[in-house]
């Protein structure tokens, strides 16, 4: 799989298009409308991608409120199913690329694939596959929680009869015909969540899906996350928890004052930082013997002392190994605490120009 | 065209599942069923004693005694119903899950469109329905036509009043401004419009000879334009007590008042407007 920047010949609009070499490809201008072909030849300019099926892939979108830059060319894509976690200070641009996505705002520039369709030409077909769950949840508040839901299933022609078994999934069963206008924002939250997933959507887009849950909401959507993605479903997560993130999502997306800074999984983003997972030995006593020991196994990075303690800075495969050399040098352990670098610490690192 | 292309241009089923859903949200609003109360309430009240004593008034005298009540009660309706139909879904936050599912950003104005137009006509017909057949009772004779053409005539003005709203919804980015224009629209038609028009006659004819019902046609064409005008020379012209009742006050309306031309100004407004409010919203950004 290749992709290319492309100019439209007749109204200058610039877009990134994709696809293999000598695939000739129509493509619609999303400005002028107008159609040409594009044919795929290994050429300059061409940038090989990942051959990896895509659910979402976002290329060079750029989005300005008042002449101010909230999304400045944006590229990531998210594949076939996986939990793709996407991050951001508040202000960074999150929510307006997710409304970019879904097409309830028209970008200034850039393309939006969903399962390598274009939202601005299938979009009925598009928005059947996708479920969507929005920062802030709001229903129609005459109508009961029952009601709002068949509305949702019918307008996504998914049987109506999904809808009891998902209220009682969610914790609703006993609230089904109460008016929603009398709902808490943890039940908002519950029933949102129900929504986002009737008519068994393949990619979904969760805006903050914990918020306003107590604990045991927050573990219960965590677990409904998992098993929708082990159903073969693609995830989007927009959120400020970061255990959660670092929990259940395999690659993350950091966007920083509207521009995307990091893409990949967290391990190599960690890697890529240098942080690495810290041991810490509290010993009777330390000796010399014990650091020249340690800074001879392969894996560790650093070895330091503090009074009476080691840390040692290493791979996670070889704490073990640090621990057993120790012995072997009849070291006396009186604790060991290990540190694993979070994604609080990749985050803050990737965003700190904005914390300045 | 191809097929497909001409596809996404007719409204689906989407559309009436919209309306269905508006008119279940709306028909449960506390407002609604107190002003259906309220034209039941008026139009007895109107028929009772608007005789002076004389007991109960034919239906076709209840209306043209109605009238002026109508032209004011029914635009404010349609106003306070479509006013927040978009603005205020978008600022609720329901919008965006709307807008998520597989709909065009035309269906739902023509969803919402068919709804509040539904739930205003169940109002008109069951506020005025319920007072007419009372009123029938207790006079004995009824002209059922020319009342049947009274209700269809007040919902084709709360459907224009309607799409007026809309276009208010669509356009403002606060529900406050949507208010703030639907209640100037309001005042704009019943009230500053005549201002203006008898301002521009005042100018170019004596007052003297318009108070005596010595109206210029130039005069009824401009006034024709308002909504509110055409719908009550369409009520007048075609309902006997009315048009006898508005000879004694404002004169003959001219030959050019004809129901098909009086019904076309009131559906040009409507799609106007509704093309307007499909446009702008097509346009916005959520």
């Amino acid at each position: 799989m290749i992709e290319k920047k492309i100019k439209c010949p007749s109204c200058g609009y610039e877009t990134i298009i994709q696809g293999k070499v000598g695939d000739s490809k129509k493509i619609i201008c999303p400005k002028c409308n107008k159609k040409g072909f594009f044919e795929f030849s290994k050429e300059k300019g061409t940038k090989k991608i990942m051959d990896k099926p895509m659910m979402l892939s976002v290329a060079s979108l750029t989005k300005s409120f008042n002449g101010k830059k909230a999304v400045n060319n944006a590229s990531f894509s998210v594949h076939k199913g996986e939990i793709f976690g996407f991050l951001g200070p508040n202000g960074a641009g999150k929510t307006t690329s997710i409304k970019a996505i879904l097409g309830l705002l028209y970008p200034n520039n850039g393309q939006i694939l969903i399962d390598n369709q274009n939202l601005m030409h299938d979009e009925k077909k598009i928005k059947e596959q996708v479920g969507y769950l929005p920062e802030k949840v709001a229903f129609y508040e005459n109508l009961t929680a029952l009601q709002n839901l068949e509305f949702y299933a019918e307008m996504k022609n998914a049987n109506k009869s999904q809808c009891k078994p998902l209220l009682k999934e969610f914790g609703l069963a006993d609230a089904m015909d109460q008016k929603v206008g009398t709902f808490s924002k943890g039940m908002n939250q519950r029933l949102g969540m129900a929504r986002a997933i009737i008519g068994n959507p393949s990619f979904l887009i969760l805006d903050e899906p914990s918020s306003g849950l107590d604990p045991r909401g927050v573990v219960f959507i965590r677990e409904k996350i998992k098993t929708l993605n082990e159903e073969g479903v693609t995830i989007f997560i927009s959120s400020h928890i970061l255990s959660e993130i670092q929990a259940i999502c395999h690659r993350v997306g950091i966007i920083n004052k509207g521009s995307i800074v990091a893409v990949d999984d967290i391990s190599n983003l960690q890697n890529r930082l240098q942080l690495r997972p810290k041991l810490v030995l509290i010993l009777e006593t330390v000796k010399k013997e014990f650091i020249t020991a340690l800074e001879l196994i392969e894996g560790v990075f650093s070895v330091k002392q503090e009074k009476d303690a080691l840390e040692v800075f290493c791979r996670k495969d070889v704490k073990a190994n640090v621990v057993l050399t120790l012995s072997k040098k009849k070291a006396k352990i009186k604790d060991i605490q290990t540190m694993d670098p979070s994604l609080e610490e990749v985050f803050m690192r990737f965003t700190e120009a904005d914390a300045a | 065209m191809n097929i497909d292309k001409l596809q996404t241009y007719i409204p689906s089923k989407s559309v009436l599942l919209i309306a269905k859903k508006e008119t279940m949200d709306n028909i449960r609003n506390k407002w609604i069923i107190f002003m259906t109360g309220v034209f039941a309430f008026l139009t007895l009240i109107i028929s009772y004693f608007g005789s002076f004593g004389g007991g109960w008034q034919s239906v076709g005298l209840t209306i043209a005694g109605m009238m002026s009540l109508v032209q004011y009660l029914i635009p404010i309706i349609a106003l306070m119903l479509s006013y927040g139909a978009i603005v205020g879904e978008i600022e609720r936050g329901s919008m965006s899950a709307f807008l998520s599912l597989p709909v065009k950003r035309f269906e739902i104005i023509l969803g919402k469109f068919l709804g509040l137009s539904s739930v205003l006509a169940v109002s008109i017909i069951a506020g005025f329905g319920i007072a007419g057949i009372i009123i029938g009772i207790n006079v004995g004779e009824i002209n059922i036509g020319e009342y049947i053409f009274f209700l269809l005539s007040s919902i084709l003005l709360g459907m224009v009043f309607i799409c007026l709203g809309l276009f208010a919804s669509s356009f403002f980015k606060r529900r406050s401004t949507s208010m703030g224009m639907a209640v100037f629209l309001w005042f704009f038609f019943t009230m500053i419009w005549s201002v203006i028009t008898l301002g521009v006659a005042s100018m170019i004819v004596d007052l003297g000879s318009i108070a005596t019902g010595n109206i210029p046609d130039w005069y009824y064409a401009i006034e024709m334009i308002n909504p509110l005008s055409s719908y009550s020379g369409l009520v007048s012209i075609n309902i006997e007590s009315v048009s006898n009742m508005g000879q004694q006050f404002i004169g003959t309306y001219p030959d050019f008042y004809s129901t098909p031309l009086l019904t076309f100004v009131l559906l040009i407004w409507l799609i106007v407007f509704l093309m307007l409010s499909i446009f702008t919203f097509k346009k916005r950004d959520l």
